[in-house]
């Protein structure tokens, strides 16, 4: 404990320092000077992290993908970065250069891992599997026709991690374009 | 098992925000601090059970917080050391009357604040205060002059 005193030898008014400071420490902040900076640290990086959900590193904005080939061209709008719990939608836009006598559409599983399908609309004349992939049947589209397919999903929580996402698109047995993707899925 | 891990990631996350953000927004709790606390439990609740309406979900929850809280509690206790980091360490931001300017700055504090936490505790005037602590709960004590 220690008291201070005035000029003239009588004690000052001031009461002792309270038990447990030690005014090096507790005061003139001796030790713990630099503290400040972690707190202002984990500050800067609450901030970067904030930064980055601002530019989307966290989903879920779409983002368009579109590839074309003198038969057709095949367009993409997803997120390929999502979050647990989220609903999204997926939309295909088909254009027929060339008449594609039947068309058909093949997803990796990655679509539906850990994914619930909403909405397929409009629905497609066959679904089914080829090996492994789903695979929707749109049918007959004529040449300078477009077809548009939306799927609407909701991602499941305990679904973490990274998938394929890809989309080829066949006429019968013909492929015609691919795109290679892959979907983030954040906690 | 998802549940018990995210747990833990908030529990971490809010303990270190609640150290990010100073004490003095910690001992304060004005009508706009309220909302922003029921805010920040609903936000909290949809990242921690989601769509989990489940007796179990919530037993985990709660339960993995509560054992979280207890674990810093104890290690609080038990190693001296690791005080600093979990609860910080208290402050003195007024000597004989007169405010110490760089910690006052460092816990962003205006006199104002200080003369009406010292108003709260029946002490008209900052010249009758011997000593001013800031504790590391964010209430700020003080201890009169003896002749105050």
């Amino acid at each position: 404990m220690s008291r201070s005193s005035c000029g003239d030898g009588e004690p000052s008014p001031v009461a002792d320092t309270p038990d447990r400071i030690v005014l090096k420490r507790h005061r003139d902040l001796d030790g713990r000077k630099h503290h400040i900076w972690y707190r202002r640290g984990l500050v800067g990086l609450l901030c970067a992290f904030l930064l980055l959900g601002a530019v989307n590193v966290f989903g879920q904005r779409p983002a368009g993908h579109t590839v074309n080939t003198p038969v057709a061209s095949l367009e993409l709008y997803a997120p390929s970065k999502v979050r647990g719990g989220l609903m999204f939608e997926a939309r295909f836009t088909i254009t027929a250069h060339r008449d594609l006598k039947n068309a058909l559409l093949q997803l990796s599983p990655g679509w539906a891992e850990g994914m619930q399908i909403n909405t397929i609309s409009p629905s497609p004349l066959g679904e089914s599997s080829r090996n492994g992939d789903f695979l929707f049947t749109l049918g007959h589209i004529p040449a300078g026709q477009k077809y548009r397919l939306f799927l609407q999903f909701q991602v499941v929580p305990t679904n973490v991690g990274r998938r394929h996402a890809d989309v080829t698109l066949y006429d019968g047995a013909k492929k015609l374009v691919h795109i290679d993707r892959e979907v983030t899925v954040y906690p | 098992m998802d549940i018990v891990g995210r747990g833990v990631v908030v529990f971490l996350f809010l303990y270190l925000l609640m150290r990010m953000m100073g004490r003095r927004e910690l001992s304060s709790l004005e009508p706009f601090d309220l909302i922003l606390l029921i805010i920040l439990g609903d936000a909290v609740q949809q990242g921690l059970t989601q769509d989990d309406y489940s007796l179990t979900g919530a037993i985990l929850a709660v339960g993995t917080i509560g054992a979280l809280q207890i674990a810093t509690s104890y290690a609080n206790f038990k190693f001296p050391r690791l005080r600093t980091f979990l609860d910080g360490e208290p402050i003195v931001v007024v000597q004989d009357g007169k405010p110490v300017e760089k910690n006052v700055k460092r816990e962003r504090l205006t006199i104002d604040d200080l003369a009406e936490a010292a108003r709260r505790e029946g002490i008209p005037k900052l010249d009758d205060v011997a000593w001013a602590v800031m504790e590391t709960s964010g209430q700020i004590s003080f201890i009169k002059k003896s002749d105050a």
